[in-house]
């Protein structure tokens, strides 16, 4: 474990509710330390944000390369899980270990501040702020080593972003989620977690990655951390968005005429019951997905975890939770650590020979 | 409930009661798309002008009424609007009748009518009262721009809707020359033990469309034996496929990109690799 976890865990352990904490030479003032962010139940003990900053401060050696050089959303849960919650994009002012970059947002038709998580300290700044669900984007702002050519201006115009490294993603992805009800549902409320529908989901993505190893492509498995999976398809970054989009389209497309009973790519809800909904549309600049190891609104606390192709048969989404993800860390390590290491180039793998990648 | 489809009030005398309107009834037919034969695409409609030989888009259409063969008068938006539509929001009680005296001919359409919020008082009152009496009520109600004649009849706790044609909906009867059938009483005794055989109580529940059950049956198995016809861009359900597939995706994606710096152009060797390791 490195020395400035260790000294943040044993900080932790001083009694009060308010504290300032020493992190790598930065403080950071925490307060209401005991406050509940998850209710217990009846055999399950509450997790309070000195549970969460304890969590970030032991996963952090694992997450924080997930997050590295990624603009980065928080939801915030100033009232616990099952409290409201709000997301936030742009961040103004923030303390000085905080590194925040300019990009060109349609939305405003400005510049405006995205937060990137690049260190302890702003990992458990956002602990501070009850921001326990990080999602990251699939496109980073460094460009070594494969995306050495791209541009490094992400502000002033959609033109200037384009053109940027921002524009290429590391990861083409897929968001499975099961539309499989348990029946105890309210009425208009998304499905609950259930192990049919998980069987169903891990069974179809092992199809997925078995048609998709048989080209020669090799995808990445998570838990999202509330019903279904996350799979990533790490991609050298010669293709943009746009492309990675089709690509996603193609595979989900395929996924649903191998499997129409289990798969569907419905836009409308109500028309995605009884089946997995294969969503590709996330494979847009400025969407994301829940990075690895962030924590999810969830009762039991559970977290986004990646795991091993080998192990999903056996493996249920509430079996990671900010309570046990820092000891299986600890033990086995990340199986994702190697994912932008394994980047895939689509041309080459495909056999598209010359003009087929860098 | 499913969404309302209409909103307003009863207005009968001094009387308004605020009502949503819910379609009853919906067809359960199963829906096929057209597609080419051979080649499995979905078919796309166009609308063509055969004048300028051009496909025609839909800002560049207007409503004709052909009044001679050949000849139209076009009507636009502002002319839709500007005719009068008096109970656009309202269902105006005009009389009430015995429901023996509707012809079931006249029915249209079934809606369930519900009180809205706080109508439920003028609502339950109405409702009884043409209960008690065992009278509908004749009406007249606008949904999608067009007026409508209709009766409102309480069953079974709830007030029903039904739209009606009006009479010069209803086509002519046919002519039917019945006098040189003449039927003798013994006959008719048959005909009356025949009857009184099948008499019963009516269970809709009995009725099922088992052509639609055949049909669908017979879907699931071409789902089930993979006799699904896909478009042409991955054909087949064959892996080998979904690389083609993939290809042109990719081929398509660098077409679309811009052009790159000239080192990027350089021809590579053609060797398969499994994972490419940058870093």
């Amino acid at each position: 474990m490195k020395a400035a976890v260790r000294s943040v865990l044993e900080q932790l352990e001083a009694p009060e509710q308010r504290l300032t904490l020493q992190v790598e030479g930065h403080e950071l003032p925490v307060t209401n330390l005991d406050k509940t962010l998850w209710p217990g139940a009846a055999r399950r003990k509450p997790l309070t944000k000195r549970d969460l900053l304890r969590y970030f401060a032991r996963v952090s050696s694992w997450m924080l390369p997930h997050l590295a050089d990624r603009p980065v959303f928080v939801t915030r849960f100033p009232d616990g899980v099952e409290g409201k919650s709000f997301f936030q994009k742009h961040w103004d002012p923030v303390p000085r270990f905080v590194r925040t970059v300019a990009i060109y947002s349609r939305s405003g038709d400005a510049d405006g501040d995205y937060l990137i998580c690049e260190n302890l300290a702003t990992l458990l700044w956002l602990a501070q702020m009850a921001g326990l669900e990080l999602h990251a984007w699939y496109s980073r702002t460094e460009r070594a080593p494969d995306a050495l050519d791209r541009g490094r201006r992400f502000g002033g115009s959609e033109a200037a972003l384009e053109k940027s490294v921002l524009n290429y993603p590391d990861f083409v992805v897929f968001d499975l989620d099961p539309y499989l009800y348990s029946g105890k549902e309210s009425r208009g409320a998304e499905p609950e977690l259930h192990r049919r529908a998980f069987q169903r989901t891990r069974r179809l993505a092992l199809r997925v990655h078995e048609d998709l190893e048989r080209l020669g492509l090799e995808t990445w498995v998570k838990t999202s951390g509330r019903t279904g999976l996350h799979l990533y398809l790490p991609v050298v970054r010669d293709l943009d968005f746009d492309a990675a989009r089709t690509i996603a389209e193609t595979i989900a497309l395929h996924a649903m005429r191998q499997h129409p009973r289990e798969v569907t790519v419905e836009w409308a809800v109500e028309r995605r019951r009884g089946k997995i909904f294969f969503d590709y549309n996330q494979n847009v600049r400025g969407k994301s997905l829940a990075v690895p190891y962030s924590p999810r609104r969830h009762s039991a606390g559970t977290v986004s975890t990646p795991v091993r192709w080998d192990e999903i048969e056996s493996v249920y989404p509430t079996d990671f939770t900010l309570r046990t993800v820092p000891d299986r860390l600890e033990e086995g390590g990340d199986p994702w650590a190697g994912i932008l290491t394994s980047k895939q180039d689509l041309g080459t793998v495909l056999g598209m020979g010359a003009g087929g990648g860098r | 409930m499913a969404r309302a489809i209409w909103s307003g009030s009863i207005s009968f005398g001094m009387v308004t009661i605020p009502v949503k309107l819910y379609g009853a009834t919906e067809s359960k037919d199963i829906s096929f798309n057209l597609l080419h034969s051979t080649c499995g695409t979905r078919l796309k409609q166009v609308r063509w002008c055969p004048t300028d030989e051009v496909e025609v888009p839909w800002n560049e259409t207007a409503r004709g009424y052909e009044y001679a063969k050949g000849q139209y008068v076009v009507l636009t938006d502002e002319d839709f609007e500007k005719l009068p539509l008096p109970s656009k929001h309202t269902i105006d009680l005009s009389a009430f009748v015995a429901e023996s005296e509707i012809d079931p001919v006249f029915y249209e359409r079934s809606y369930y009518l519900a009180p809205d919020e706080r109508a439920e008082k003028p609502y339950a009152l109405l409702l009884q009262a043409l209960e008690e009496k065992k009278l509908t009520a004749i009406a007249t109600i606008t949904i999608r721009k067009k007026e409508q004649l209709c009766v409102l009849r309480p069953q079974s706790g709830v007030m029903m809707l039904e739209t009606l044609y009006y009479p010069d909906e209803i086509r002519a009867q046919p002519e039917v020359e019945l006098k040189s059938a003449k039927v003798s009483d013994r006959e008719l005794e048959m005909a009356f033990t025949l009857i009184e055989l099948l008499r019963k109580p009516f269970d809709p529940e009995e009725y099922k469309d088992s052509y639609r059950e055949a049909l669908e049956q017979m879907i699931e198995a071409k789902m089930e034996g993979r006799e699904v016809i896909t478009a042409p861009e991955a054909r087949d359900s064959k892996v080998i496929d979904l690389a083609d597939a993939l290809r042109k995706s990719v081929e398509a994606a660098k077409k679309g990109a811009k052009p790159k710096p000239a080192a990027r152009q350089r021809a590579r060797p053609a060797a398969r690799r499994r994972t490419r390791k940058v870093g």
